[in-house]
């Protein structure tokens, strides 16, 4: 069973050091690199939605990335101090997601949607919030 | 991220190579520079990226090229992304824009 956790600022500075730490524990779990490359994704998008939006890039703000392999099943967990966003609050095709963009990204959550196999969040105390995402090793994404 | 001009014979076509990652911290970079070449290479009529060196893309990676087609396509000017990974293209094909744009495999 694997366990890892990271502890980073809320700064897109940290987004490639997020990539290194789930790809260097989950590489030697993961057979197939597409399959890494959209975990790998997905909890990119997770964490990038909290650190431009729920965290105003302000890198005093911490957040706590969690891995946990169990069997062929990862959880994911992402400790957010800010309040939690509704995840169902984004049109699901792509192409109404393509009407009046005017900004990089906006994919974000319609990715992880395709990518992860369930995700929610609940507030914790204090108004903080932790998202959670399951991912089955074995169920590569397909468009 | 890096973007490097090649050389090219066609004097209405724009090759450029990518090398790195296309990310939220570095989307807008890879932006900025195709607005600055537009500028300096107002003839082109298509800007052809090759992504045999870029190694991950995010939805703010996508997002970018997405705006690039949206800005490029009332100027006439097409753009075609070439050699992309199959991690990359992958991601790509989810977000739809594989029937926006040409895409070719590494």
């Amino acid at each position: 069973m694997l366990k890892v956790s990271l502890q980073f600022g809320a700064s897109t500075e940290n987004l490639p050091i997020i990539r290194h730490f789930v790809q260097t524990h989950l590489r030697p779990k993961v057979s197939s690199s597409v399959l890494l490359n959209q975990i790998t994704v997905a909890i990119e998008e997770l964490c990038a939605n909290s650190i431009l939006h729920g965290n105003a890039e302000d890198p005093k703000k911490q957040l706590r990335l969690d891995l946990r392999l169990q069997g062929d099943t990862l959880h994911i967990y992402l400790y957010d101090p800010a309040p939690p966003y509704d995840l169902h609050a984004y049109p699901a095709e792509p192409t109404l997601l393509r009407a009046g963009t005017d900004r990089p990204g906006g994919f974000g959550i319609y990715l992880i949607r395709r990518l992860i196999d369930k995700i929610d969040v609940r507030r914790r105390r204090g108004g903080s919030s932790v998202y959670h995402m399951v991912k089955h090793l074995s169920h590569e994404s397909s468009p | 991220m890096q973007i490097e001009v090649l050389p090219s014979s066609n004097h209405t076509a724009l090759h450029l190579a990518l090398t790195g990652e296309l990310d939220a911290l570095t989307a807008p970079k890879l932006y900025e520079n195709l607005n600055r070449l537009l500028q300096q290479h107002p003839n082109i009529r298509k800007i052809i990226l090759n992504c045999r060196r870029l190694t991950y893309l995010s939805s703010a990676g996508a997002g970018i090229l997405l705006m690039s087609i949206d800005n490029l396509s009332p100027k006439g000017i097409s753009l075609e992304l070439q050699e992309v990974l199959p991690e990359v293209y992958n991601i790509l094909d989810l977000l739809g824009l594989t029937k926006l744009m040409p895409v070719t495999h590494a």
